[in-house]
């Protein structure tokens, strides 16, 4: 036991000691985190900021006004037109609203039966087209809104407006544990790196020629990585806490859980990898070709019914989709691509199968 | 334990293969106590095969392996609790310092040797808290050396520790070698440098193709091929094989390393002999000297090539 925990903190000091082992073991996911949390920040909607005009100054264009600040859209800022127009050139807005003047008068004609209309003008900045179109489609339905109010109807048929998130989590908090996801996958995966590293130069051989338990090597590895992973799953999480607002709502045990059961499977196939191969750079390869795709196609980025049908099909053979889904389960409780029992079942599956054949097939020269 | 006069390894008969390649095809020797053994032959010779058998770490195929009196089938952890082995690389750990892979490696043990006394043993003091990747490759072996004294073996392997030295490095690490014989340890190294096994070994067994040519103390091997001495020089041509063998007391010739050998039993006769060739012919040798056969001489003389080759 001594020597195990020797060994153990031997590893620990090598990687604190070892910057590019360090960044990309701990720094790689949290950039990733920040990377992602940035794209995809907030709540997921994004708001245009508009010019509002009000030349008409009555009870009515106040009615228009609130009708226009409730949409979700829009942020406006009232000014003169002058102002406002400024704006649009420095950038500020996207474009500027204008109701002019009479349309109390208006409306009022329209309730006594005459026709009359006002036109509400709409500056448009040329560099934006689909910004201004967007703008457009809104004040048309504003506009369609307060016609029918203005005659007594109302609307049969609204649009109300979705994000491209179909489930009901934000992105981010849908990325927060699936970059841990991946951070598990690439801990356990480049796992094998090293371990092909030792036996090309001996050392695993050289190292048989002490008492030391061959065992005792391999633990000492494993809890490395899994001190490893309890610290990226801490920081990740962390990160999403306090920098993106992302809670963990699932009980926090169940996701050590699921994040130690993750790591294990994955550091077993990364041993598995490290049987295959003979040389540091068939490693290097091989372990790229197995976590790249494993990267994009397991919904680590993008929720996996996005993937064509084809796709959809291969990302069911990949473990890191069950230890994202899982991980979405317990932490933020994502919609499930399978259920969460299953998910764990298809992890054990991973870790048990890649495990004995790793200790079949492992040489250790 | 071993009684003091037994062998501290007996080797009868050993063979290890590897499909069609016989790497160690029946070798035999014994290492008495406290002897520094030097196991001499090219790259492929068998050297290593055969120590790592001793080590433990490959099964022989067939024949006594003996290390202190233990089978090393049926022995082999009470084995390495006594044996010291050199690590030819010590970058399992690079970025640990010196003390921190001695305290390390005497953890694996049950019986350990302070650090700060192998420290001074091989001379490290100043380095002690340095990564050993930041040694220099002298101080590396230094360390490596040792890695394999942690346990206070009663015996050590060497596997080629000065390979790829400086002279200079390789005569502090002989110093550290010849210290450990002082000591009452025995050593069994592997090299192909033969002034290295001449400088360190009392006995040596030359190993080619699987198979110990020829086996004792370094004079002996030498004193048995060779009453003659070797006269050596350089020139330009070549002068023909034909006609050195016909100077006066030359026994044989030979070309090592771009130098022309030859034995004599009459050195002043074979000198005279040669200049006067050598005048007649217009040619200058350069770099003329004398010396006793070497080791170097004994393998050319068994295997009919140089041993860097």
């Amino acid at each position: 036991m001594n020597t195990l925990l020797r060994l153990t903190v031997a590893n620990v000091k090598s990687l604190m000691r070892d910057r590019a082992a360090l960044f990309w073991t701990i720094f790689f996911p949290i950039m990733f985190v920040f990377l992602f949390g940035w794209i995809f920040g907030g709540s997921g909607d994004t708001k245009i900021s508009v010019g509002y005009v009000d030349q008409d100054g009555t009870p009515a264009s106040a009615g228009l006004r609130q009708a226009f600040a409730s949409v979700p859209l829009l942020t406006l800022q009232d000014g003169s037109l002058e102002a406002e127009k400024a704006a649009m050139q420095h950038g500020d807005v996207s474009a500027v609203i204008v109701i002019p003047k009479g349309l109390q008068g208006a409306l009022a004609q329209a309730k006594s039966g005459t026709t009359a209309s006002v036109a509400i003008q709409l500056y448009g900045d040329p560099s934006q087209n689909q910004t201004t179109q967007v703008v457009q489609g809104v004040v048309s339905q504003v506009a369609n809104g307060f016609n029918l109010a203005a005659q007594g109807g109302s609307a049969i048929l609204t649009v109300s407006q979705l994000t491209l998130q179909s489930t009901n989590i934000s992105s981010v908090a849908y990325l927060v544990p699936s970059i841990l996801a991946m951070a598990l996958m690439q801990l356990g995966v480049f796992a094998a790196i090293p371990l092909v590293q030792q036996r090309e130069k001996g050392i695993l051989k050289r190292l048989g020629a002490t008492p030391l338990a061959r065992w005792k090597l391999v633990g000492s590895n494993v809890l490395l990585r899994l001190m490893v992973a309890v610290v990226d799953a801490v920081l990740i999480l962390g990160i999403g806490y306090v920098f993106f607002d992302v809670q963990i709502v699932g009980n926090l045990l169940e996701a050590a859980g699921v994040v130690l059961l993750g790591a294990a499977s994955f550091l077993a196939i990364g041993f598995m990898l490290a049987s295959f191969l003979k040389t540091e750079e068939q490693a290097t390869g091989v372990v790229q070709i197995v976590q790249l795709p494993m990267m994009f196609l397991s919904g680590i980025f993008f929720s996996f019914d996005f993937l064509p049908g084809f796709l959809q099909t291969v990302a069911r053979f990949l473990p890191l989709t069950y230890l994202g889904d899982a991980m979405r389960q317990v932490m933020v409780n994502g919609t499930q691509v399978a259920p969460l029992g299953i998910d764990l079942a298809i992890l054990t599956g991973w870790l048990v199968v890649c495990l004995t054949i790793a200790a079949r097939t492992f040489r250790w020269e | 334990m071993t009684q003091s006069g037994a062998p501290v390894i007996r080797v009868a008969d050993l063979k290890k293969h590897y499909g069609d390649v016989k790497a160690v095809d029946g070798v035999s020797f014994q290492v008495e106590r406290g002897e520094v053994f030097g196991m001499l032959g090219p790259n492929g010779a068998g050297k290593t095969t055969t120590i790592e058998v001793l080590e433990g770490l490959r099964p022989p195929d067939s024949g006594t392996v003996e290390v202190l009196g233990l089978d090393v089938r049926r022995h082999p952890q009470s084995i390495k609790e006594r044996i010291g082995v050199q690590l030819q690389s010590v970058s399992l750990y690079p970025r640990l310092t010196v003390t921190e892979l001695l305290d390390l490696f005497g953890s694996f043990f049950s019986h350990r040797v302070p650090t700060k006394q192998l420290i001074d043993a091989v001379d490290l003091g100043e380095r002690a808290k340095a990564w050993s990747m930041n040694l220099s490759g002298g101080q590396q072996q230094r360390l490596s050396i040792a890695l394999a004294l942690v346990n206070d073996p009663e015996l050590v392997f060497l596997d080629e520790p000065t390979t790829g030295l400086d002279p200079q490095a390789r005569r502090s690490l002989w110093d550290l070698i010849r210290g450990l014989q002082e000591r009452g340890k025995s050593v069994m190294l592997t090299t192909h440098y033969m002034d290295e096994a001449t400088e360190l070994c009392s006995r040596v067994a030359i190993m080619d193709h699987g198979h110990i040519l020829e086996m004792g103390g370094v004079s002996e091997l030498i004193g048995r091929r060779f009453k003659e001495r070797a006269v050596f020089f350089d020139s330009n041509p070549r002068l023909p094989a034909d006609q050195l063998a016909r100077l006066g007391g030359v026994t044989r010739s030979a070309q090592e390393d771009g130098q022309t050998v030859l034995y004599s039993s009459d050195v002043p006769g074979t000198i005279a002999a040669l200049l006067a060739t050598t005048d007649g012919l217009g040619v200058e040798p350069h770099n003329l000297g004398i010396r006793q056969a070497t080791l170097e001489d004994v393998f050319l003389d068994l295997t009919g090539r140089a041993l860097r080759d």
